[in-house]
């Protein structure tokens, strides 16, 4: 059985993230959802989830960018208010969970399947915050507390 | 036709100088199209193109006979997807190729598999250049369900609280 009322934020950066998010899609079946991503490029492939916001890339390197992504995170989570983030990264999903686990959402974090030997900068910061941590390489459960190994997306 | 692709983002000079040299060579004997990244280095053995919209991208994915290609996960999980022969070359940090070296851990893995070829170095993709016209990958079995499953019971769980 779904849970159908559950307002679910998906979050992931275009690209690898995206693709793995949406092979869970079932997941969030009969859900109230809204998607963040970092680029327009997919708009169409989130458009069946609801309403999608684009808030940039950004990454380390430059953190005028971050900052912008931050503040269009922060409105979007205060004006919808998830109950659960689901997110497979990268910076905007991590930021995303943060946002909205401060406003009392759930966090759920899935591992990029490219973080082979340690998790993600993301994920390991997530991880101290996220209410379920999946993870694509059994190893990585030997390696961090709190994480769990359930399957391959890709 | 060999279809040679360094992914969306940068060039990756050092892997079409590599594939070029080893035309030179005579490694290799079949036709090449390359997509080579904007400001690339162009090869002088093949055409090459900077960037190549979705469509057109699928299309040579589809035609090819093998790939040569950066570790990205997109080309990986593409040429998977249609069991083509792939050899992979991963980008490196030293290089200036990428933010860090994630790409050499995921190729080791799908290499050890025997899902893709890997080439860490020039002489290595000389090497497997010349296997791959006769490398079969095998088939990586995914379970996205089992995760769908598991993020479910969560949200079930979530609903009953």
């Amino acid at each position: 059985m779904v849970a159908p009322k559950l307002k679910i934020c998906l979050a992931a950066s275009a690209g690898g993230h995206l693709s793995q998010l949406l092979t869970v899609a079932d997941s969030w079946n009969g859900c109230d959802t809204f998607s963040v991503c970092t680029s327009e490029v997919v708009r169409s492939r989130l458009a069946e989830y609801g309403k999608t916001y684009v808030v940039g890339e950004c990454n380390r390197q430059h953190p005028i960018r971050v900052l912008a992504v931050f503040l269009r995170c922060l409105t979007i989570a205060l004006r919808e208010r998830p109950d659960v983030v689901i997110s497979t990264g990268a910076a905007a999903g991590c930021m995303q969970c943060f946002l909205c686990k401060a406003l009392g959402a759930k966090v759920v974090w899935i591992d990029s399947i490219t973080n082979v030997e340690r998790l993600s900068l993301s994920g390991r910061m997530v991880r101290h915050i996220a209410d379920l941590f999946l993870v694509q390489w059994p190893e990585l459960t030997e390696k961090y507390s709190n994480v769990q190994f359930a399957g391959n997306l890709i | 036709m060999i279809f040679l692709t360094v992914g969306t983002q940068f060039p990756f000079d050092r892997l079409v100088k590599g594939v070029d040299a080893a035309v030179d060579l005579g490694c290799i004997n079949e036709e090449i199209f390359a997509q080579i990244g904007e400001g690339g280095c162009e090869p002088r053995n093949f055409p090459a193109v900077p960037s190549l919209d979705k469509e057109s991208f699928d299309e040579c994915v589809a035609r090819a006979d093998a790939i040569i290609s950066h570790a990205g996960m997109g080309s990986i999980t593409l040429a998977m997807s249609q069991a083509k022969p792939l050899l992979v070359m991963p980008r490196l940090k030293q290089y200036g190729e990428v933010v860090n070296d994630h790409q050499v851990a995921i190729a080791r893995k799908f290499a050890e598999a025997e899902l893709v070829l890997l080439a860490e170095d020039q002489q290595q993709l000389l090497d497997k250049i010349m296997l791959l016209p006769l490398f079969i990958p095998k088939r990586r079995i995914a379970q996205p369900e089992l995760v769908s499953r598991r993020v479910l019971q969560f949200l079930n769980e979530l609903k009953i609280t």
